[in-house]
């Protein structure tokens, strides 16, 4: 059975969740999309991949929810060259963004967030921004000089003298956790991360 | 033009210039204290979110109200304009004030969370900050001080041929607030030229993503180091010995990965890396270790710069 919608029955319902979702910032533009093709035209995952984001926005007129599962979707570079060159204002990457938040509230996609579990450690139990340590065997492979250099981190911010420290105080830590507790992140987090022990 | 401060900023702090380039955040400094702009730096912000935010992990109420928070430490430092040094910071920001501002149901949710959870002081009311009278990037101060930053040149660059990067998060997210222009961008180019030096303009990819794509860089590399090749081999056919930079994600692409994708390509690509903020700190004398940290760069500095000769 087709997952597409026909014309009499909600067309457009699939776009409307999009226009209403708090990331959208283009109002009606996913429907006044002309299929012109000018975002697959600049887009550099479309230029070295199958992604297609001419072909997003027609899945999504269509209503075509399996969107939501293909893994193409994940190759978005976010670089918003097709939000900043469509000629009607729509944004492929936005939505782009919106479809991935819609797929993880359905608990699809969690394997493409396993990796940057660390970034959400990190952000929720100090209130750092950091590129997860998980990656950090293969930058130490690919850069040359690069772990010693982390290594002299502390040395070289001295040299500079940078002020204040990188670690924030435990009252800044304490209320940033709060936040990410009453959004709802940390719950997110915790169900991601029990599906990822399932998985191993 | 947009009108651009000079006093009142919060200097806000990025995660990726703390810790791989801490020479931009000197750098900015050195400039900006040369510059006579007012700025301060706040122990208690904290992160934009940017990779958690662009590797799907954050939602848009999770990076709002940790956004809410910054805003609100602006606020009471009376610092209301915030300046970011990288283009992720930048584009997050400010696209959290435009949704605080204009969507009543994210504010009004967001506030909820916080009266409801004993954080009412964090309370975002419409309109406490400006998307584009706040919100700035280190590149729109200094473009504000071009004629300032011309006369406190000390050294002369300009026999290197530089290019520029211009990061797509300054350029093409919020596009209606970019200084000379989105589509053929010229911020740094124009900036360079204050410095006295010419940079080559338009080049193949000029306006392409530096690759870094977020997860791409870290979850599917190959894709990420394809697309950076493009522009990698553009400005090799050039012949660019500086490449200069507005964001960190970028600056990491090009410096940290060079040497990875020129045995891809089998090339050997010479460029050295440097922030806007770098390079006019050295053009107005800042110590290349004191200053622009050049001990954090994997290509060396003095691969290209081997001396520095003074403005006659």
């Amino acid at each position: 059975m087709s997952s597409k919608q026909n014309i009499d029955d909600s067309p457009i319902d699939f776009a409307e969740e999009i226009i209403h979702d708090y990331k959208n910032s283009k109002d009606e533009g996913v429907l006044k999309c002309v299929q012109c093709g000018m975002c697959t035209s600049t887009c550099p995952a479309a230029r070295h991949s199958d992604y297609n984001p001419r072909d997003i926005i027609e899945r999504v007129l269509d209503g075509d929810k399996s969107i939501l599962n293909d893994d193409l979707l994940w190759n978005c570079f976010y670089c918003y060259t097709c939000h900043s060159v469509c000629p009607v204002g729509n944004s492929v990457c936005e939505v782009n963004q919106i479809l991935k938040q819609i797929a993880i509230s359905n608990e699809i996609g969690y394997d493409k967030l396993y990796e940057y579990m660390g970034f959400a450690d990190s952000y929720f139990t100090a209130a750092i921004g950091a590129i997860p340590e998980i990656f950090f065997e293969d930058i130490k492979k690919d850069v040359p000089g690069w772990w010693e250099f982390r290594q002299n981190l502390g040395e070289i911010r001295d040299e500079l003298e940078l002020t204040p420290p990188l670690m924030p105080s435990k009252e800044v830590i304490d209320e940033v956790s709060k936040i990410l507790t009453i959004t709802g992140f940390k719950e997110k987090i915790e169900k991601i991360r029990s599906s990822q022990e399932v998985s191993q | 033009m947009k009108n651009v401060p000079d006093s009142n900023i919060l200097l806000f702090r990025s995660c990726l210039v703390s810790v791989e380039y801490p020479g931009v955040e000197s750098s900015t400094k050195f400039v900006f204290d040369k510059l006579g702009v007012d700025y301060e730096i706040s122990e208690k912000q904290t992160c934009c979110t940017g990779l958690g935010h662009y590797s799907d992990v954050f939602t848009q109420i999770d990076t709002s109200a940790i956004g809410a928070r910054n805003f609100k430490i602006a606020k009471n430092l009376n610092r209301p304009n915030l300046v970011m040094m990288c283009a992720t910071c930048y584009a997050i920001n400010k696209k959290s004030v435009k949704l605080l501002n204009k969507n009543d149901d994210l504010r009004n949710e967001i506030n909820g969370l916080f009266e409801d959870n004993g954080l009412k002081h964090l309370t975002y009311e419409k309109n406490d900050l400006l998307p584009t009278e706040n919100i700035f990037h280190v590149v729109d101060i200094l473009y504000g001080k071009k004629d300032e930053i011309e006369k406190n040149i000390k050294y002369d660059l300009s026999e290197y041929k530089i290019a520029t990067h211009h990061g797509c998060h300054y350029c093409k997210v919020h596009y209606e607030d970019t200084i000379a222009g989105f589509r053929d961008p010229n911020i740094l180019d124009e900036l360079v030229e204050a410095c006295g030096c010419k940079t080559i303009g338009w080049y193949d990819h000029k306006r392409a993503t530096c690759g870094t794509g977020f997860r791409q860089r870290y979850s599917n590399p190959d894709l990420s180091f394809t697309a950076t090749a493009d522009k990698m081999n553009a400005l090799d056919e050039e012949d660019v010995e500086i490449l200069i930079h507005l964001c960190p994600n970028c600056h990491i692409q090009f410096d940290r990965y060079q040497h990875l994708i020129s045995k891809r390509e089998n090339k050997n690509y010479k460029a050295i890396h440097l922030n806007i903020a770098q390079f006019i700190a050295i053009v107005m004398g800042g110590d290349f270790n004191k200053v622009i940290g050049v001990k954090s760069h994997t290509v060396p500095i003095d691969s290209i710069i081997k001396e520095l000769k003074e403005v006659k």
